[in-house]
């Protein structure tokens, strides 16, 4: 193999490699359900099975109000306290997956994010499954820390 | 692609290719019972209303009477169910018709309203109403996202619930009429 053919293929595998691991994430324990919920909040579970297909793809999932709630990896999951009330969850690739639910106080839900085929990058979807199905699909997810955390984390290492 | 270029270099085969992309996308909706759109609900009915959601929601056929003497209640619930999308997603990936607007998946909405008219703790009458919504997707079209299908549904069955109000109005103002 000549020089520049092998300069050319080390490139393209740093090209295949790097954006595929670039939304790899230290994930935390595994899926461990919530003991008890803050007064006033209903507790959305949003989760995303581990699957090879679109793998590599992490999206932000949002508020209808534009706060980030997390950043959905594959194989991750991560329990949000929500306000009661109708509220609107969203997240967007190269197309936007949005869904609303009626948040009760006390209850639980369940949100399944996915990946599914796109032109340049894969696109999410949200869905609400049923109680007894998210708990029984959640149970191989690891926690994805908390924004906030990694937040603090970084600001301390720079101190 | 040598296909590809041979499919832009030829109208008939771009015809064919737009088609297969107009068919594969698109909204289908059911609503039950089917009442007569056009109708204008210009009817109303007062009684204590039990209903946790937005007010854009509601009936407008019913008004709150907030003076505790009411012997009549209208108990509005809906409710949404989201379907599976079955659509396992290897097979748009290495599927080469995807390109040329082939279904990549889908979403499936049902969303169902029960209006419960309760007169001294009994049911006199119930009005239900359901409008189902089934979404194919391909890569050149998303369709609506579940947030709007469920709006958009929400506004039917209560649009559809007023008819139905309107259609029997005679029948339930002799129903709840003071005996």
């Amino acid at each position: 193999m000549s020089g520049k053919v092998k300069s050319l293929a080390i490139v393209a595998f740093f090209c295949t490699c790097v954006p595929l691991l670039s939304s790899c994430a230290t994930l935390g324990p595994v899926y461990q359900k919530a003991d008890k919920l803050p007064d006033n909040t209903g507790l959305v579970y949003f989760y995303r099975p581990s699957s090879f297909i679109g793998g590599g793809v992490a999206y932000d999932i949002k508020t209808g109000d534009n706060n980030v709630i997390t950043t959905l990896h594959n194989g991750g999951y991560f329990p949000y306290f929500s306000n009661p009330g109708e509220v609107e969850f969203w997240a967007k690739t190269e197309s936007r997956s949005s869904i609303t639910l009626d948040v009760k106080q006390g209850q639980v839900y369940y949100v399944k994010g996915t990946v599914g085929v796109g032109f340049f990058v894969g696109r999410p979807h949200l869905i609400a499954v049923p109680n007894d199905v998210g708990e029984k699909e959640i149970v191989d997810c690891k926690l994805i820390p908390s924004p906030n955390k990694e937040e603090e984390k970084e600001h301390k290492g720079k101190q | 692609m040598w296909w590809i270029t041979m499919i832009f270099r030829n109208p008939v085969l771009s015809i064919i290719l737009l088609a297969f992309i107009g068919v594969g996308c698109g909204t289908q909706k059911v609503i039950v019972p089917q009442v007569d759109t056009t109708t204008k609900a210009n009817f109303f009915i007062s009684g204590k209303i039990i209903y946790e959601g937005k007010q854009e929601y509601l009936p407008s056929t019913i008004i709150n009477d907030n003076t505790n003497a009411s012997p009549i209640i209208f108990k509005y619930t809906y409710n949404t169910i989201y379907g599976k999308d079955n659509t396992p997603q290897v097979l748009p990936l290495f599927n080469p018709l995807s390109l040329v607007g082939f279904p990549i998946g889908g979403n499936t909405l049902v969303v169902a309203g029960n209006m419960e008219v309760i007169k001294k703790e009994k049911v006199v009458k119930s009005y239900t109403a359901t409008c189902g919504f089934d979404v194919t997707r391909n890569l050149f079209y998303e369709g609506d996202t579940y947030t709007e299908l469920r709006k958009e549904g929400l506004l039917e069955i209560k649009r559809n619930i007023e008819i139905q109000m309107y259609l029997e109005r005679e029948n339930l103002v002799s129903l709840l009429a003071d005996e």
